[in-house]
């Protein structure tokens, strides 16, 4: 039970703190309701274990713990995968603005 | 034919002089890209009568390379263009050797080779196991039939270094380079080129790890993007 209560308490507090980031302009529109919707399900989840069961009989999963397990395994990597492209992105960009200031600033000998 | 040699530079105010005064006969310009050092490599290449341009932060040889091509090539309008080392293990005498087919018109590539003849002095014996597996690796994904892989000694006509886009900015750009080659039908040719191992530049050389690190560079290029 107290698991419970503090598994919601910090999906509230996720929840509040997204929408702070939004006001703030820190996150866009997409971001907050993705995540919203995200810390939502959470929370039923949380409140309502058994809905689990349910799913995992929909898709033919054992379990509503393994739905859970098996759905964060690839949530994650699937964003892990994300986060290395824009890590590689920014890279780049950091470059060509490196690169860009190099060549504006050169210096020559003799 | 206005060449330009193109030096990446990482701390190396001990030999960049001397690397930049043994390239500036052959060429009509010494490039020296002076990759965030933290020592004086910037202004002891710019004595030596280099141009000298400066990463502010350090971006890897393969950003440092690509980063004086494209002055080579927007601002000094350069016909050819050489990669030659900051530390002293090529001969600058050997730069018209690598000119010459791109003077003929016979290649828009040319690759030097420390496994076709002349002397890879000093080479250790786990250095050539090691490259020699680097060869292997390459020439396995990239399909092109060279000789050695990751020797630093290059030279492309304008037009080549045009269709080479360096992205890989760290030492996979060796590779990357080949795919490019491979990729844009671009003339190849190797020559063989003289290679000095010193106690110093072995010091410096790839490790184990860092080679590792490179074929993983290589493969996420090759199948992520």
């Amino acid at each position: 039970m107290i698991f419970q209560i503090a598994l919601i308490a910090f999906a509230l507090f996720a929840i509040l703190k997204t929408w702070k980031q939004y006001q703030k302009k820190e996150a866009s529109k997409y971001w907050v309701i993705a995540f919203s919707i995200l810390w939502t399900v959470v929370i039923i989840v949380v409140a309502v274990p058994n809905i689990t069961s349910i799913v995992a009989n929909a898709v033919g999963v054992g379990r509503g713990a393994d739905v859970i397990v098996y759905s964060a395994i690839v949530i994650l990597t699937y964003v892990v995968y994300r986060l290395m492209l824009k890590q590689q992105k920014l890279s780049a960009e950091m470059t060509d603005l490196v690169r860009a200031i190099a060549i504006q600033n050169v210096e020559k000998g003799g | 034919m206005r060449a330009v040699a193109v030096i990446a530079c990482y701390n190396e105010e001990v030999r960049i002089s001397a690397s930049v005064r043994d390239a500036l006969p052959y060429v009509s310009a010494v490039v020296v890209v002076d990759d965030g050092s933290r020592d004086q490599s910037g202004q002891r290449a710019k004595e030596a009568g280099a141009h000298v341009l400066t990463h502010i932060i350090n971006r890897g040889q393969g950003a440092a390379l690509q980063t004086g091509m494209d002055y080579a090539l927007q601002v000094l309008g350069a016909e050819a263009i050489v990669h030659f080392d900051a530390d002293g293990q090529m001969l600058g005498s050997e730069i018209p050797m690598m000119l010459e087919p791109i003077e003929k018109g016979e290649a828009e590539a040319v690759l030097g080779s420390r496994f076709l003849g002349r002397s890879a002095e000093n080479m250790p014996a786990v250095r050539q196991m090691m490259i020699r597996l680097g060869v292997l690796f390459t020439v396995l994904l990239s399909g092109i039939r060279v000789t050695d892989t990751h020797n630093g000694f290059r030279a492309f006509s304008a037009s080549g270094a045009k269709l080479i886009r360096i992205t890989l900015d760290r030492m996979a750009h060796a590779s990357e380079i080949l795919d490019l080659i491979v990729a844009k039908r671009l003339r190849y040719v190797e020559r063989p080129v003289t290679i000095w191992y010193s106690a110093e530049t072995l010091g410096k050389g790839q490790s184990t790890f860092k080679a590792v690190a490179t074929a993983i560079d290589i493969l996420k290029k090759k199948f992520v993007g």
